[in-house]
């Protein structure tokens, strides 16, 4: 019997669909309604987004920490910010700048994708050996990374003006560009895990050995993928960039590279279902726990002021949830839609075709 | 004093032990025979308590022993040498026999049960100072034996010590396990070598993907000449 | 330049490192697991002795041993309350866990303290110097010395000769084994945890003393250098984490000697360099065991 084509193929991309809608949806209410606060918040959740995706194509994918994916994020901010600010601009934040780097003017779009780019080939430079290393030497070489990282964009005065303030970045990122954007890359995620690269990836995270014993090579395939999810990273920390407009290195070390495990690990990392879910709970969280530390201090509700509440208040239930749930709120499972009633004739119809054999 | 009920364990799907019983008495030596993959190991895991049972019993001396920790099965009194030795490579010989006996107090004790490792254990005096990952197959055998011994247990499980020697060490480390059961220890024997284990056992279990197939003393199975049809197939 | 107060300098910094490396392979040694809250361990033995200061105003060997116990309990009780239940789940659950245990001990620095960084009294002694052979040599640097050599030789006496220490090296060699001949796990665990804390509350006196000052982000720094240190002698042993610390040492001061001036500034990005290399090429690190080992899957 026919079950239609239509039905197969919207079944297996419902995915995208289901996800996609509630933030487009999101994305109309808050542009409707919200005030400026919650419009930046909105926006900044759709860019935190895309960073999380991308650590998820290739952390859920092959079951490997990448603690430097937030480094790659900073590359990208910075390298699109260079691009795409102005030369009077960088003459005045960046004092000692490069000549070369001081003439370069780009339009938005194409600053943000030279900052992917390059963030892109600085993984493809490095991380080849790493892919090679087991569970504890590959953690450590990859946090290892993230603080070459942080060094550099720390230290390099004549590119990122050193650990003080980067401003005078234009906000270019507004919530259609970013939920825009987010879908784009939520697209990308999912194509990629049902690829013949990403099929090859979630099979080594399966069985390592007996992965290999199929002829993957694995090294190889952990290689490309990450390439491909640092240049997700520093896609999104060219959009970051451009909505925040002034940063230092460190708004890309250890307290980001936290707040990104966060909402990938509450999601659950196999899916990107899981990083959609778990950005939007643990923002909500966030913003929820911030604007209770906020009233506290501006109307003194307690003798002392309370700083870092938020912060205490995530790590302790990213804690329970690793205790009581570590694999997050959707367990790897993506949401779906699955026709029942197409379904079950297609099984009706095949018992027939058994019974008369 | 051991009693296993219809044993049942799962590694996810796959059911590695489906019903096995069997029961040791004391000072007698019981050997657990199979292929590859019949689920020997893993029902010596079970008692263990290294891995964990999905159903059945296992009762040794009056107590249950399911969902006991490794640890609280060696306090009860069972001892086990797993596959593949399992000492400690980086610590001597002398270290590897010390922590055998952590779960005894006495100093003297120790002494004296050092004095008899070595009549028994010749080569572990020698090599005292020695750390283990220097030693030779055989001699990592004998040293994972007499660890084990060092804690007194009651019942002693041995998973495939015979397995990777050579056949000279083979000999000696049967004449071992007799030597052991002559004084009166009590032995539950997990073996591939089926020729010397029928030599040696008081009575046998074989398994076969996950059950008992037959049991008997030796005589009766080789009577039966069922164990070649299990091992090399059935005669259509 | 090689004075006998650079060599000091150099063996009190090696010792001291050597000690942090110590404190960070006990714990993986047994957990195959990086604690990244073992940098807040320091800070928390900080902010133990600018508290316990103070209040209480007590002679400075009271407010020392206060804080060596503070980090000893911190330590035990973040392996009783996060890491325990997190153990059975994968390496990756744990150290995702020791992170956040690393974020939120910091933030509550932050919160139940101040995010401003507090003074600490040293003892007078800590400021006064010696004069040895013509060279000027701060006290601070043979108290450190001392104190340094002394846990070192303490520590591996423990692990040599006492039943807990061939326990605790026995479970890094095969922890399934170990609780078959009847050590408890949780014991073994604890143990390394609170010995891990015991390390870093000594740390803790001698790496701020550098600065007489704790802030909520201190334990970075100890972090990084017992990282690096491990890597460099070896993450299987404790001879070789000892043996990274005063690698790093002498690395660190090469670097500082080899590079031209107007790379001086990356030095730390040079030394994960070499952690780099040195992982990708030779992880099991500079100091070669009597054995070698493979974990496998």
């Amino acid at each position: 019997m026919k079950t239609s084509r239509l039905t197969t193929w919207l079944s297996s991309y419902s995915t995208i669909i289901i996800l996609s809608v509630p933030l487009l949806i999101l994305a109309a209410l808050t542009n409707l309604f919200a005030d400026y606060l919650l419009l930046r918040i909105v926006t900044a959740l759709f860019v935190s987004l895309i960073v999380v995706l991308g650590m998820q194509l290739f952390m859920g994918n092959s079951g490997i920490l990448a603690w430097a994916h937030v480094g790659f994020m900073g590359i990208g901010a910075y390298v699109s910010a260079l691009c795409s600010m102005t030369p009077a601009m960088k003459e005045i934040a960046i004092p000692q700048v490069y000549p070369f780097l001081l003439q370069l003017h780009l339009p938005f779009w194409a600053a943000v994708l030279v900052g992917a780019a390059v963030a892109a080939v600085i993984a493809a430079l490095v991380s080849y050996p790493l892919m090679r290393l087991s569970d504890a030497a590959g953690a450590i070489s990859s946090f290892a990374l993230l603080i070459i990282i942080n060094s550099v964009l720390v230290h390099w005065d004549r590119v990122t003006n050193g650990p003080r303030t980067l401003f005078g970045i234009d906000e270019l990122t507004n919530i259609w560009t970013a939920v825009g954007c987010a879908i784009l890359v939520l697209i990308l995620a999912y194509l990629f895990k049902e690829s013949s690269l990403g099929l090859r990836l979630r099979a080594s995270r399966a069985d390592y050995y007996a992965a290999s014993a199929v002829g993957i090579n694995i090294t190889l395939v952990r290689y490309y993928s990450f390439i491909i999810s640092a240049a997700i990273a520093g896609f999104g920390g060219g959009l970051y960039a451009h909505y925040i407009t002034s940063f230092t290195p460190n708004a890309f070390y250890l307290t980001e590279t936290f707040n990104v495990l966060a909402m990938l690990v509450v999601g659950g990392t196999l899916g990107i279902s899981g990083a959609v879910v778990g950005s939007l709970a643990v923002t909500i969280a966030r913003e929820g726990m911030r604007a209770i530390e906020n009233n506290i201090n501006l109307y003194h509700l307690l003798p002392f002021d309370v700083i870092g509440l938020t912060e205490v208040f995530l790590a302790t239930v990213l804690i329970i949830g690793l205790i009581l749930k570590p694999e997050g709120i959707m367990a790897g499972r993506e949401l779906r839609w699955r026709p029942k009633a197409r379904l079950e004739e297609a099984e009706r119809n095949s018992a027939d075709g058994a019974g008369r054999g | 004093m051991l009693r296993v009920d219809n044993l049942q364990v799962r590694y996810g799907a796959i059911a590695a032990v489906r019903d096995v019983s069997l029961e040791v008495q004391q000072g007698e030596l019981v050997a657990l025979i199979g292929v590859n993959g019949a689920g020997k190991t893993t029902t010596l895991s079970a008692i263990a308590g290294t891995v964990k049972a999905l159903s059945g019993s296992i009762v040794f001396q009056g107590q249950s022993l399911i969902g006991k920790s490794p640890e609280a099965v060696l306090r009860l009194g069972i001892a086990v040498v797993p596959e593949g030795r399992d000492i400690f490579p980086s610590l001597t010989v002398e270290e590897n026999l010390r922590l055998g006996a952590f779960s005894r107090h006495d100093r003297n004790e120790y002494r004296n049960d050092l004095k008899e490792t070595f009549e028994l254990f010749p080569i572990l005096q020698e090599r005292f100072h020695q750390m283990g990952g220097t030693l030779s197959g055989g001699e990592q055998q004998q040293l994972a034996i007499a660890r084990s011994l060092m804690a007194h247990p009651i019942l002693l499980m041995l998973d495939e010590p015979s397995l990777g020697l050579a056949p000279t060490l083979v000999t000696q480390i049967f004449g071992l396990i007799v030597t052991l059961r002559s004084r009166g220890a009590t032995i539950l024997l997990v073996e591939q070598n089926v020729q010397r284990t029928l030599q040696i056992a008081d009575r046998v279990y074989l398994l076969n993907t996950g059950r008992i197939e037959l049991q008997g003393t030796p005589a009766q199975l080789m009577a039966e000449g069922a164990i070649k049809d299990v091992y090399l197939g059935k005669e259509k | 330049m090689f004075t006998l107060e650079f060599l000091v300098n150099a063996i009190s910094s090696g010792s001291l490192y050597a000690l942090l490396a110590l404190g960070l392979v006990i714990i993986y040694g047994i957990l195959k697991m990086v604690n990244f809250a073992y940098g807040e361990l320091i800070m928390f033995g900080g902010y133990v002795m600018y508290l316990v200061g103070s209040i209480t105003g007590l002679p400075w060997i009271f407010v020392a041993l206060a804080a060596v116990l503070g980090a000893m309990i911190i330590s035990y009780l973040t392996e009783l309350v996060a890491f325990r239940q997190v153990r059975a789940k994968s390496l990756t659950a744990l150290l995702i866990t020791s992170f956040a245990v690393s974020t939120l001990l910091q933030n509550a620095a932050l919160l139940i303290i101040s995010p401003r960084a507090k003074a600490i009294i040293l003892p007078p002694i800590f400021s006064t110097s010696v004069t040895l052979f013509g060279a000027t040599i701060p006290m601070r640097n043979i108290v450190t010395i001392t104190v340094s050599i002394a846990m070192l030789v303490g520590l591996t006496l423990l692990f040599r000769y006492t039943i807990l220490g061939i326990a605790l090296r026995a479970a890094a060699d095969n922890f399934r084994m170990t609780r078959m001949l009847g050590v408890p796990a949780n014991l073994v665990i604890s143990s390394a945890f609170v010995l891990s804390g015991l390390i870093a509350g000594v740390c803790s006196l001698f790496w701020i003393g550098r600065t007489a000052s704790v802030t909520p982000t201190i334990g970075l720094g100890p972090l990084i250098i017992a990282f690096i240190a491990t890597v460099i002698g070896g993450m299987r042993s404790l001879v070789g984490a000892a043996v990274g610390g005063f690698a790093y040492g002498l690395i660190f001061s090469l670097i500082g000697v080899l590079l031209p001036q107007g790379l001086l500034d990356y030095r730390e990005a040079f030394m994960f360099l070499i952690v780099l290399l040195i992982l990708v090429f030779r992880p099991e690190g500079l100091v070669r065991t009597k054995h070698a080992e493979e974990r496998i899957g």
